[in-house]
């Protein structure tokens, strides 16, 4: 498989004293499932802004599925890149089968309207996302993992190979933070996809992500298999807390150690 | 429940609107002080001796003005809509950057300095309007992007803080005014439509028409940017050629209806929220309706202002607040109830 996303030497920061990324450099194989892990302020979401254009790297190259992120118009880019930001919902009570097709709206024609295969592709989102039943309610009725799911949907139905999200999870309750890491899975196996997801939650990227980039302060960054990068003494230095390691078949799972963790003195080694 | 929206829906509700608007204004040039006859007015202008004094009132008088309204009330509310879209913000009207103050400022410098030329057969107030106008929106559009790109919260708050010194140098002029030209200002200010000239009027018209078609041509960019720059940018749109397209075409529109007939509130603000509370946010719907049902609110509002207390007249700034105010409450009211209903 090719590299969908070739990252190299990028860096990026307001003013150069005050670097935020440094001299990163890595590929994405078309069709894998990455989480961005990190402590706050390490500048995962920097990163993905960069990776969709939002904001333009100080030094380094991009490249999307072969070619420089700039040498897109931003049409272009979108039928490349699909992005999935933390909620927001408009003033306005746009509904969600408006909403799913505004990602359409590159491929408009003269007059502004959809078309038939622009309908099907919002129909496909609507229904792989399980949001059909309510695609007529205004989106400020639903909620937070309702919402979430149209948004994914929304990201779909613009057909993009690449899907970046930020924090897909956050303000979701267990059920629904399972409910949409079930549903990027099934999108990247049943459509090829390419996924990059940031998350805090360490135990979800550990079972559903193929590869890992845990992204550091000062630009120290591992990126690998997801076994290799989830190590207690990898964690440990990236986050600063010490983890309970134990496994389930051939998952690990964390669980942070805080100062006042009982018996953590004694837990210190992986446990199976 | 709100279904897509499709060009066959579009069209129907656009032609039945224009349907309306038509009727509005043929039945509201048959009122006002002086009643006129349809007959009569169709017999035509009459032989040289003996004028026609209704087909008179009804071509010179009646007509121009009614035109007119449509013309302000279409462009204000396209203008709010096209604001309230950029800025993210429901409380936007078409003044909100400064147009308001930039306009009323350019009015009373030529008020007070005692311009008396006249270009094109007019007088300077409507140049310095709209020179004022624009000028204050490109003012507030520098210093936003001095704060970001665009960055909304930026240009409001300059927008408030230019419409704030503005008021406050048209508050310092107007105190060392002579009574008889502060008058004139006020009387400006609270907006007035009357035109005469045909000329001036189709040209209004195909600006402000020609305006919102292009407006149009950009409306489903405007649905995406209602998302946020960021999320819009995602979804393919321009967002710089989005924005600065929209914002001048807005500004431009606004600078002429508010050179033709001065500051009429409320249109701006009132109108694209009714629609939008009917018909949904869909600016491809929003945009056409709107300046349809600006036009038809504004006509009505004049025919009011001018029977209301005939033979005096209210200035229509006036009506289109009383008018809309409750109207628009009752709308909200009625309304979110059903939106809260979905829930």
């Amino acid at each position: 498989m090719n590299a969908i996303i070739e990252v190299k030497n990028l860096s990026f920061g307001y003013t150069p004293q005050n670097m935020i990324l440094r001299d990163i450099s890595f590929e994405i194989k078309a069709g894998t499932f990455l989480a961005i892990a990190g402590p706050n302020g390490a500048g995962k979401s920097t990163l993905l802004n960069l990776l969709c254009r939002a904001l333009k790297q100080k030094s380094g190259t991009i490249k999307i599925d072969g070619a420089l992120i700039e040498s897109y118009n931003w049409e272009a880019l979108a039928g490349k890149v699909a992005v999935v930001r933390q909620e927001f919902v408009p003033v306005f009570g746009f509904s969600v089968i408006e909403t799913v097709l505004m990602a359409r709206t590159p491929y408009f024609g003269t007059f502004g309207f959809e078309n038939k295969t622009d309908k099907q592709m919002v129909n496909e989102a609507l229904e792989a996302t399980d949001t059909a039943q309510f695609s007529l309610r205004p989106l400020g009725s639903l909620s937070g993992g309702e919402r979430q799911r149209v948004f994914i949907a929304r990201a779909l139905a613009a057909n993009s190979p690449v899907l970046l999200l930020d924090e897909p999870t956050s303000f979701l309750d267990l059920k629904h933070q399972v409910g949409i890491y079930d549903l990027l899975k099934s999108t990247q196996l049943e459509k090829g996809k390419t996924i990059v997801a940031i998350t805090h939650d360490i135990n979800l990227a550990a079972q559903y992500c193929d590869e890992i980039l845990l992204l550091g302060a000062n630009s120290n960054y591992h990126i690998g298999q997801t076994k290799e990068v989830f190590s207690p003494e990898q964690i440990e230095k990236v986050f600063g807390v010490r983890t309970f390691v134990g496994s389930l078949g051939k998952e690990n799972f964390f669980v942070p150690l805080g100062k006042f963790a009982k018996d953590s003195d004694q837990i210190t080694d992986k446990h199976t | 429940m709100k279904e897509l929206l499709t060009p066959k829906k579009l069209i129907i509700r656009t032609v039945s609107a224009l349907i309306v608007l038509m009727a509005v204004m043929f039945a509201c040039s048959l009122v006002g002080t002086e009643s006129i006859s349809i007959k009569e007015v169709f017999s035509g202008a009459g032989a040289q001796e003996s004028v026609n004094p209704d087909y008179e009132i009804f071509v010179r008088v009646r007509l121009p003005r009614i035109i007119l309204a449509c013309l302000v009330g279409a462009a204000l509310a396209c203008s709010g809509v096209v604001f309230q879209a950029l800025l993210q913000n429901p409380l936007a009207d078409p003044y909100i950057l400064g147009i308001s103050s930039g306009a009323g400022l350019g009015v009373i410098i030529a008020v007070i300095s005692g311009l008396d030329w006249m270009l094109w057969g007019r007088s300077p107030i409507a140049f310095f309007a709209f020179a004022g106008a624009l000028g204050t929106v490109w003012l507030v559009w520098i210093i936003g992007r001095l704060t970001g790109k665009f960055h909304v919260t930026g240009l409001l708050l300059a927008g408030v803080v230019v419409n704030a010194f503005f008021s406050a140098v048209i508050m310092f002029l107007t105190s060392i005014a002579k009574s008889q030209q502060v008058h004139s200002t006020i009387f400006w200010l609270m907006g007035n439509i009357t035109e005469e000239d045909f000329l001036v009027l189709w040209l209004g018209t195909g600006f402000v028409v020609g305006g919102i078609i292009a407006l149009f041509y950009i409306s489903p960019q405007l649905n995406a940017l209602s998302f946020g720059e960021e999320d819009a940018r995602s979804m393919g749109v321009n967002i710089a050629g989005t924005q600065i397209a929209a914002f001048a075409i807005a500004a431009a529109i606004t600078a002429i209806a508010v050179s033709l007939s001065g500051l009429i509130g409320f249109v701006g603000l009132l109108v694209p929220h009714a629609v939008r509370l009917v018909f949904g946010p869909d600016h491809r719907q929003l945009l056409p309706l709107s300046g349809i049902v600006g036009a038809i609110f504004l006509v009505i509002a004049d025919t009011l202002a001018r029977i209301i207390i005939a033979p005096a007249q209210l200035p229509v700034g006036v009506v289109t607040a009383i008018l809309g105010g409750p109207f628009f409450l009752v709308l909200l009211v009625k309304y979110s109830r059903k939106v809260s209903w979905l829930k």
